[in-house]
């Protein structure tokens, strides 16, 4: 190599600008072999994601969401369904509802109203229900899946199966706590 | 054959003037950013004033730091080296006068209307029609006037610094002209004509290569000039120069793309922009080891010389850059750190270390030069302005770094069944607002440095003693013959050809990537397009576009787990068709807004947008409070909408003639069922209304099952442009 006169170092070549000169250094190594290795890494990778078969991104969402599914499906089986029996006392269970009431005031409020009587949503405290009976499960589903087309998030995919009883628990324990400004009554009357 | 010995001087006036400007709009473009800096850490600073508002200053601060700061500074080092290296006084001096004030005037237009909201949404391309015709007239005159000097030169080959300038303004010409194409619907408004996928495309086509071309090789071109006069040292490889030179100029244009990885973008463009992007780690790096390596044989400078330690800082910013920059590129790198505070990191060690210090470099090189002062007032001041500023450069990038990092982590937390561990988003951003805080603190040791240098500099100009120009001798050019000489030497001494390469080089990418894109709305099944905007939500769209949401909220969705558990599925193409402009967004202050519509009632909106703390004690978002008073222009709107028309929206002659008749239904609607809902009577005509029914139609414009769809075709007609 060191015979080629190009390899040689600081051989200041003739040109000057300004009394700016200029050496003909070689190109460092290392510096090229990064530049060849980035261009082979290009290569092969272009190769694998356009003919090579490699996943494309939505191929790999949709293997996540499917995985995600079967977790989920899994995990419902191995929970037993709670019937309005066994959660009919959790409204009476001051922890439970405290929980609940925590989460209420963050999550809730701006449209129901910090105790529930009602702003943008309606009111949580009076015996009429749009949705349901007013009682835990009918709640709970409520809170779970909204109501989408009227502006009612749905939270399942939100909270913890523990906080929606918890927050259906806090809703359930408002009725007849008759706050100041509430807003009048939407939906059916569902008795006490 | 005998040469003739010529007199001539330099005109190192200009130089004068661009730095002036330089140290002027950089104070101005450093305090702004400032500004929204400490709006972000504690909101109450939007003072519930439109035009002080976060998301009208931020394009300001943007604008003024890319195109005032940056680009009087290479004005200013451009002029003064090309002379020298030419041997030669610049072309004319009426054009070169034309093309100072005419920046200038350029730099105030933006100062005035990006705070009024006159902008086209689209980064750094904010500014609007008449303003991007005068900066592509002003670029010309720049161009006439630099490619005369070369033509009119007394040296033979041109040195590197020239080619990187050449490339500099020929690409800047033609990104700035593609991505403008914009048509006219009022003296301050209009629509480019591309839609969707398509402005995003060419948008960060201009956008990367702004920071390529307007952020790089212009610097690096500066950079072969002020480093080996400061240290007095040739440069370390010429050959390293030919071949890192014509890699970055073929590399650089392809790696738009990078800034949407996983977005509706065809995955075989996204996947080209992230190869390319890594293919110009080397290329990058090799203008960093040739600035570095210059200095081997004077390392000592740089313990002495505040100077040397200028540029050479610079350099390693550089460096850093552009590693960081091929890193962010990488798919999976770029599903943590897109939309994150990470890339505003990333950006500010590239504007800050990388062209800030090598602007301060080369200003200290030349004050005392310009000014007839022996060296500048204090070393003892440029240095605290050196470890000053670093500190600061180095608190925001770790701090923004860290920022990024953290939120895109909680962003992604989910367990396997597909919980969120931070449902909420603001979550997400108080978990960083002490860094945020940090970021300022950093802002403001880099201002100190900037304050001190300009102490420093008024009290070197004041030293100075009056300096008459210096009459120049060089003999006239005759070109000798250089056939035993390499090819790219030859290239060196044909200042066209070498031009004319260089603009191939760049139009070959260019070409490849958006060209198959320009088509692409053509080829969407019929069952996938969506329906265009109604009047009113068209009008909204441009309140939205007008208050610059963009800067805080993005609407694309991502291919990718976590985007769409957060937000939903993934954007489509056709969702974005027919939007002039795109509105994808690039950083996640707030959530996505791709399918907000219906998430919420109207009033929860009405209310939100007057007061975000109300809905959200712990929102950090400014209020828009003017936007219940201020009234909306429904006249606008068949102007607008056949503007809309013309660049290919399907809407009627009917939808088109009745546009200002229909929105003003459709507003009446909205503003009687939020006035029986609580809100304020009278919103009818105001802004406010018009951004709600926009933002309550976002991922509801699907052919089938829209609420508005009635409202494209008032009074309850058969939908024409639906269903074909
Ligand atoms: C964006 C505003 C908003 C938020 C936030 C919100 N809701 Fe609602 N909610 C509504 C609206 C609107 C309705 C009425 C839906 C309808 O008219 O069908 C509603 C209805 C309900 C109902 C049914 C009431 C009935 O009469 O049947 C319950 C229960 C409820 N919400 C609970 C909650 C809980 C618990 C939370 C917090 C986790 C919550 N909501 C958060 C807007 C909201
Ligand atoms: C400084 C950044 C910032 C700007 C500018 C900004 N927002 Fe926001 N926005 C946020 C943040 C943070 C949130 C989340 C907290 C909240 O709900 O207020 C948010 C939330 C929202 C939401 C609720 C989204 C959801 O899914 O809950 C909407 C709608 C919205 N913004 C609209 C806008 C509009 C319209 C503009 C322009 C007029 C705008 N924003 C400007 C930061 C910003």
């Amino acid at each position: 190599m060191s015979d080629n006169p190009n390899d040689k170092y600081d051989v200041v070549l003739d040109h000057e600008y300004d009394g700016i000169q200029e050496l003909n250094n070689p190109l460092p190594m290392w510096w090229l072999w990064t530049f060849f290795g980035t261009i082979i890494f290009a290569f092969i990778y272009w190769i694998h994601y356009s003919v090579g078969g490699g996943m494309s991104l939505d191929g790999h969402l949709q293997a996540q969401l499917q995985q995600i599914e079967e977790q989920k499906q899994l995990e419902a089986k191995n929970q037993p369904q709670k019937n309005e029996a066994d959660l009919e006392t959790l409204p009476k269970n001051a922890a439970v509802v405290a929980q609940g009431n925590k989460v209420f005031q963050m999550n809730c409020a701006n449209c129901h109203g910090d105790k529930g009587q009602g702003g943008i949503g309606p009111n949580l405290t009076d015996n009429y229900w749009i949705h349901g009976d007013g009682k835990m499960t009918s709640v709970m589903a409520t809170i779970k899946d909204g109501v989408l087309e009227k502006g009612m998030p749905s939270w399942g995919p939100i909270f913890k199966p523990e906080e929606i009883e918890a927050l259906a628990a806090f809703v359930v324990n408002l009725r007849g706590s008759n706050p100041a400004n509430a807003k009048a009554p939407q939906g059916e009357d569902k008795g006490s | 054959m005998e040469r003739k010995l010529e007199k001539f001087f330099y005109d190192d006036n200009i130089v004068k003037m661009f730095i002036m400007a330089t140290l002027f709009w950089g104070g101005a473009a450093f305090l702004v950013g400032l500004i929204i800096a400490l709006q972000l850490a504690y909101w109450p600073l939007n003072l519930n004033l439109d035009f002080l508002t976060f998301s009208r200053l931020r394009p300001l601060h943007t604008n003024a730091a890319i195109f005032a700061f940056a680009g009087n500074a290479i004005f200013a080092g451009i002029y003064h080296s090309s002379q020298r290296l030419l041997k030669t006084r610049l072309f004319s001096d009426f054009l070169t006068k034309l093309h100072f004030w005419g920046w200038q005037t350029i730099i105030l237009a933006a100062l005035i209307t990006l705070p009024l909201g006159f902008t086209q949404g689209k980064e750094y391309a904010e500014l609007e029609w008449p303003i991007d015709l005068m900066i592509t007239i002003i670029w010309v005159v720049f161009a006439v006037n630099f490619f005369g000097t070369i033509a009119r030169r007394r040296e033979q080959h041109l040195y590197v610094a020239i080619w990187f300038y050449i490339a500099t303004i020929v690409t800047v010409a033609m990104l700035h002209v593609v991505n403008s194409i914009e048509i006219p619907v009022s003296f301050l408004q209009s629509y480019p004509v591309y839609a969707g996928v398509q402005d995003a495309l060419v948008q960060w086509w201009y956008g990367h290569n702004a920071v390529a071309f307007f952020l790089t090789t212009p610097f690096l071109g500066l950079m072969y000039y002020y480093i080996p006069k400061a240290v007095n040292r040739p440069i370390y490889s010429y050959r390293l120069s030919i071949v890192h030179f014509w890699a970055l100029v073929f590399i650089y244009i392809w790696a738009g793309p990078h800034h949407l990885l996983y977005t509706a973008l065809p995955e075989w463009s996204q996947t080209l922009g992230m190869i390319f992007s890594v293919m110009l780690w080397a290329p990058s790096w090799g203008g960093m080891i040739n600035g570095l390596l210059t200095l081997r044989g004077a390392w000592h400078l740089l313990r002495t010389e505040p100077i040397v330690q200028f540029l050479i800082a610079a350099v390693t910013f550089y460096g850093m850059a552009t590693f960081e920059g091929p890193l962010l590129s990488i798919k999976s790198v770029s599903a943590l750190g897109h939309y994150t505070d990470w890339i505003i990191g990333h950006v500010h060690g590239g504007a800050l270390g990388w062209n800030g210090f090598l602007a301060f470099g080369m200003i200290y090189y030349l004050v005392p030069r310009l000014w007839g002062a022996d060296g500048m007032y204090s070393k003892k001041l440029m240095s605290y302005h050196l470890w000053i500023a670093l500190t600061g450069i180095l608190l925001y990038y770790i701090s923004m770094v860290s920022a990024g990092i953290t939120q895109g982590l909680m962003w992604r937390a989910i367990s396997p069944t597909g919980q969120m561990t931070y449902p909420d988003f603001v979550q997400t951003v108080n978990a960083i607002r002490p860094l945020y805080w940090v970021r300022v603190f950093g802002g403001l040791l880099f201002i100190t440095g900037y304050f001190i240098g300009i102490y420093n500099i008024w009290k070197t100009i004041a030293m100075g003693k009056k300096v008459s120009p210096v009459e120049q001798q060089a003999y006239a050019l005759t070109f000798k013959d250089d056939s035993n000489e390499n090819a790219h030497r030859k290239l060196e001494g044909l200042g066209t050809v070498f031009t004319v390469l260089v603009l191939v080089s760049v139009i070959v990418g260019s070409v490849i990537e958006i060209l198959p894109t320009l088509s692409i709305h053509k080829h969407l099944p019929q069952d996938e397009q969506i329906l265009p905007y109604t009047a009113l939500e068209q009008l909204g769209r441009d309140v939205y576009v007008t208050e610059g949401c963009y800067v805080c909220h993005s609407q694309m969705i991502r291919t990718y787990t976590p985007d769409v558990i957060r937000f939903g599925p993934s954007s489509t193409i056709a969702e974005s068709m027919y939007d002039h402009p795109f509105q994808w967004g690039s950083k996640r202050t707030g959530p996505d807004l791709a399918r907000v519509g219906g998430k919420y009632p109207d009033l929860w909106h009405y209310r939100h947008m007057v007061d975000p703390r109300s809905m959200n004690n712990q929102s950090i978002m400014p209020a828009y409070g003017w936007l219940e008073t201020k009234k909306a222009d429904f006249y606008s709107l068949r102007k607008k909408l056949s503007v809309l028309r013309t660049l290919g929206v399907p809407y009627t002659d009917e939808q088109v003639s009745q546009a200002d008749i229909w929105a003003e239904k459709q507003a009446e609607e909205v503003a009687a069922q939020l006035e029986k809902d609580g809100a304020p009577a009278g919103l009818k005509d105001k802004k406010i209304v018009a951004l709600i029914a926009y933002l309550q139609c976002l991922g509801k414009k699907a052919k089938t099952g829209t609420d508005t769809s009635k409202w494209n075709n008032f009074p309850f007609k058969k939908v024409a442009g639906g269903e074909q």
